[in-house]
């Protein structure tokens, strides 16, 4: 009887450790990691130093609803990292820096600062097509080479990966997330000569470079002629 | 025990009659011109994923392309990933051309024309299309206790898969032709202590017919 009552404890222990376990689990962390392609993309012949702030390299989602599932999400390795391979490929020269000031002590043309504004997510039981989906609202702002604003504007991302069949929820929601950060790429890559205020300054730095070109050749013109 | 036997050899039956007759496949094909392949051309087959409530799925593209590459007239396939990675960020969701005619806009920047000429490719394949379950019912209740834990129910649910591929000449920038795949399945999950699911394999089903209709279509058989 007593070998009964100690084999019968032993497994009601069993069974609540086994419970606790699945309750301790019942969060899910990710960090997102994901392959970012180079854009091929027409580069613009200025430098440009991006400011990466704490709050953003350092990004985690952590859901605080109590109607929902607890997650916590970590975006600020995988947004740095592609924005670092876009940028390069935008810019003839890029360089990540802390403040306004070049590391490499070169002059440079922009400074870049991202901020992440807005994250939101679905996991399949909230939406209709059984897939997770991510929104990312960022806010870009481009300073001049003095510290000084040009342009602040709003650019949001959308990534959607269906869920399947002995894929873990958290491999799932890192599809969506690099799809969501590979359409951030895009639409920076692309867009970012269309922001008027950019484009402006784009308009402006061409022509008073061809200004400088002008006045530089007529400079050894006007040596040559010395000269003879 | 004779009735024991029966009663699992009509059990075996009923089981290899679910796994094997519950898929129903539908195909269609039209074609506008002839397909032109000569040796060294490839085509690359790319999903479409701007559907808002669905996405057509990466594993059933890499499905038909391995299909079409080891198929009998064996075709040069680009991987859906090497080609979008490179043609980034032209192939992506929401910036990937929609029609045969926005391929020469795309084409008028020299570096995108270099990089397809270099895979040399004829034929751009879109597929577009997803596997959704359709209608579930049954019931399967688990219990846990400290001798065990056990299942008991039955449940079944329906599965379709409908894709549709388009053809596109990207040398002479025309559509060529469409194929289309529907294939419908039920799945079955009865639980006696433990739950045996018997999945209709739909999804795979769609690939192989989609696939062979394309390997037919760019034969032109």
């Amino acid at each position: 009887m007593r070998a009964f009552t100690n084999i019968l404890l032993i497994r009601v222990f069993l069974v609540t450790f086994l419970l606790s376990l699945l309750l301790i689990s019942c969060k899910s962390t990710v960090d997102i990691s994901g392959h970012f392609p180079s854009p091929t993309i027409n580069q613009l012949p200025y430098s440009i130093g991006v400011i990466f702030n704490k709050k953003f390299s350092g990004y985690r989602y952590i859901e605080k609803s109590e109607k929902r599932e607890k997650w916590e999400i970590g975006v600020g390795d995988a947004q740095v990292k592609m924005l670092n391979v876009v940028l390069k490929a935008m810019f003839s020269n890029m360089e990540v820096t802390s403040d306004f000031k070049s590391t490499s002590g070169n002059t440079l043309d922009l400074y870049f600062q991202p901020s992440l504004e807005n994250f939101q997510y679905n996991v399949p039981y909230e939406t209709k097509g059984n897939m997770f989906e991510v929104w990312l609202k960022y806010n870009m702002k481009v300073y001049d080479s003095q510290g000084q604003i040009i342009a602040d504007w709003i650019l949001t991302a959308y990534g959607k990966t269906p869920s399947e069949f002995l894929k873990s929820q958290e491999a799932a929601l890192n599809d969506a997330l690099v799809i969501a950060l590979r359409d951030l790429g895009a639409g920076l890559s692309l867009k970012f000569t269309q922001v008027p205020e950019i484009n402006k300054w784009l308009k402006k730095r061409e022509k008073s470079n061809k200004e400088s070109a002008k006045i530089v050749k007529n400079n050894i013109v006007n040596q040559i002629v010395l000269k003879i | 025990m004779e009735n024991k036997n029966t009663v699992f050899t009509y059990l075996c039956i009923a089981m290899l009659c679910f796994l094997f007759s519950c898929t129903s496949v539908t195909v269609d094909q039209v074609k506008h011109k002839q397909v032109e392949l000569i040796q060294g051309d490839s085509i690359v087959v790319i999903g479409r994923r701007s559907g808002s409530d669905y996405e057509t799925e990466p594993d059933l593209i890499a499905c038909i392309g391995t299909a079409l590459s080891q198929a009998s007239t064996a075709l040069n396939v680009i991987p859906e990933s090497d080609f979008v990675d490179r043609l980034y960020p032209w192939f992506e969701a929401r910036t990937a051309p929609v029609h045969v005619q926005d391929l020469n806009r795309l084409l008028s920047y020299e570096k995108i024309s270099r990089i397809i000429d270099d895979y040399q490719v004829q034929y751009i394949v879109w597929i577009d299309g997803n596997t959704e379950k359709t209608r579930s019912s049954g019931n399967i209740s688990c219990g846990l206790s400290p001798t065990g834990a056990a299942c008991f129910g039955f449940g079944t649910w329906d599965t379709k898969s409908e894709y549709e591929a388009t053809i596109w000449d990207y040398k002479s920038r025309q559509l060529v032709g469409k194929v289309s795949s529907v294939a419908d399945g039920t799945s079955y999950m009865p639980a006696i202590v433990i739950p045996i699911p018997i999945i209709a394999p739909v999804q795979r089903h769609a690939c192989k017919t989609m696939a062979t209709q394309l390997s037919d279509f760019f034969t032109n058989k």
